[in-house]
């Protein structure tokens, strides 16, 4: 009898969604992420919370900067690994002209510039790579508990 | 995300915010309260009991709540963050300019 193949031995799961904006916005992807939470319980309250958090910043920042004037494809990769989870975004957009080393928050009174320094205090990585007119967003956060 | 709206006997206005306060929502509350600010109101209360998720656009929202309140002499102040709201204020020291209340109603008695 032939044994089915098992999952890499640090995979625990690997979820995808492709979407479109407009009409697509950020709702899909909490929806996505609640499927997640209810399939993979193990994951602690603090690193969901830190993890969406980054990742809703992360597709809000794709479809306010990637959008040319034709709307934005992209595809959300979620991997969970025994101690990590990440998440790939691919877009079609233009060239991103984001500061990911920008560490400080703006002015207590600013009302925008917070997303990428945000992103950064809540996961251990983070990349922007562009090649063949495509947008590549990689983060990836270690579990605390 | 839902908002509903009552004034308190003292003229404050209670907003109890309800869903993710996110960049689909945060257009909804900046229409609310300009509203209320063009028709005369000028002290907010924003209960947060019932927001699971706030993201950047959400703080912007707040932020430019609490300039036009203060513009027009009044204030805005925030009440019961859940978990994931508390995080984020601490994250983006938002919480040196929106200091949390315990209760919405009773946040101008303090």
């Amino acid at each position: 009898m032939r044994m089915p193949k098992l999952p890499t031995m640090n995979e625990v799961g690997k979820f995808s969604l492709a979407m479109a904006s407009p009409p697509d916005n950020i709702d899909l992807v909490h929806r996505l992420l609640d499927n997640i939470w209810v399939q993979v319980p193990t994951i602690s309250m603090i690193d969901r919370i830190s993890f969406e958090t980054a990742l809703i910043e992360l597709v809000a920042n794709v479809i306010r900067h990637a959008d040319g004037g034709e709307g934005v494809t992209y595809t959300i990769t979620i991997k969970i690994h025994e101690d990590t989870i990440e998440a790939e975004i691919v877009d079609t957009g233009i060239h991103a002209r984001v500061e990911l080393h920008e560490n400080s928050m703006p002015d207590d009174l600013s009302e925008n510039g917070r997303g990428i320094p945000l992103i950064k205090t809540l996961v251990d990585h983070i990349s922007y790579d562009r090649a063949n007119n495509l947008n590549t967003w990689l983060i990836r956060r270690k579990f605390r508990s | 995300m839902n908002i509903h709206s009552k004034v308190l006997a003292d003229g404050v206005t209670v907003l109890k915010l309800v869903g993710k306060l996110n960049m689909v929502s945060a257009p909804q509350f900046h229409e609310v309260i300009s509203t209320a600010v063009a028709t005369g109101e000028t002290r907010f209360a924003i209960d947060l009991a019932d927001v699971d998720f706030i993201d950047s656009s959400g703080l912007g929202a707040l932020i430019n709540g609490l300039k036009s309140a203060r513009q027009a002499g009044g204030d805005l102040r925030i009440a019961a963050p859940t978990e994931q709201v508390r995080l984020v204020l601490q994250l983006t020291n938002i919480d040196r300019v929106l200091k949390a209340y315990e209760n919405a109603e009773t946040s101008y008695n303090e």
